[in-house]
């Protein structure tokens, strides 16, 4: 975890100045998109830009209008696009350079709190307080233990699979590199550089960053859906 | 190398055993996913879709462990 000083008083981690690139970088992608779709016409095939917005957006609320039913769906639908768009981007920025965000436990922690507050506030509206509480005894009091576990556990394991995931990804892609390194060290004459890495390094990065990236992404938007839909009344 | 260092490097060894039962269940339910696809062609894509979500699910038992076994070797 590496501190670095802003003046004399101040240190931040490195991976703020991540979250700030990468949402400035988002923000520029929706000012290009915007201005794209005030000029499309809506009645001829959509091309470009367009597409690629209407393909997002066409995802994301099929995802949240399976899981949660059609009503909820359009208040979850564009936190959960957000959500998505920004994970996948802070994933897949290793690739890039930048230090990644969800590599920090702080960035996985606060994500998967906001997904348990936002399970914790539908339970308490559907239910109301006290329903909520007396969740907490059925079917019979010694079950208090027990139900409080289950409501801590996705907060905790959602934010430790995705932060394990990305780092333990690092990790082993920065081991690959010192094997490599050594490796290429024997080559006579151009042996300070490190070609078998090179050569042998992006399959492994396809599997580690690129695919886990997205693969924790759907996952932890898939889980928030589906337990945030399981508190919903059926229809 | 005095036998703190050792008896990390056993630990970090035991703690990535999680990833034995893993392995088993994530080839089982492999298993059962071209079991299932063999009696129904069509559904292949959502069938296709649980499995990697199932499996996602189900590796984070190993990824915990690996866990471990990095904040071991790293920080002691």
């Amino acid at each position: 975890m590496h501190l670095i000083p802003i003046g004399t008083v101040i240190t931040v981690q490195v991976e703020v100045f991540s979250i700030l690139i990468i949402a400035s970088a988002l923000m520029i992608f929706f000012l290009f998109a915007n201005r794209s779709l005030q000029k499309a016409d809506p009645f001829e095939k959509p091309k470009g830009m367009v597409l690629i917005c209407t393909i997002l957006v066409g995802f994301f609320e099929k995802l949240t209008t399976d899981n949660m039913g059609a009503k909820a769906a359009k208040k979850y639908a564009p936190y959960i696009g957000a959500l998505a768009l920004f994970m996948v981007v802070s994933n897949l920025s290793g690739l890039l350079g930048l230090a990644q965000p969800t590599a920090n436990y702080s960035v996985t922690l606060t994500l998967a709190l906001i997904s348990f507050i936002l399970i914790q506030r539908t339970k308490i509206k559907v239910n109301g307080i006290k329903g909520y509480l007396h969740g907490f005894i059925e079917p019979f009091p010694p079950f208090i233990v027990m139900n409080f576990f289950g409501t801590v556990a996705p907060l905790i394991s959602m934010s430790l699979r995705l932060f394990g995931n990305i780092t333990s990804g690092s990790i082993i892609m920065t081991l690959v590199y010192t094997f490599t390194g050594f490796l290429s060290g024997f080559i006579p004459v151009i042996g300070g550089f490190d070609f078998v890495g090179v050569a042998l390094a992006p399959i492994l990065h396809a599997y580690f960053d690129v695919f886990a990236g997205f693969i924790q992404t759907y996952i932890f938007i898939m889980l928030t859906t589906i337990f945030i839909g399981n508190e919903l009344p059926q229809e | 190398m005095d036998i703190g260092q050792g008896l990390v490097a056993i630990g970090a060894g035991l703690a990535v055993m999680t990833g034995l039962m893993t392995g088993i269940g994530q080839g089982y339910a492999a298993g059962k996913a071209v079991e299932a696809v063999g009696r129904n062609p069509e559904a292949e894509n959502k069938i296709r879709s649980m499995l990697i979500l199932g499996d996602a699910i189900a590796e984070t038992c190993a990824i915990y462990g690996m866990l471990i076994a990095f904040l071991l070797i790293f920080v002691f």
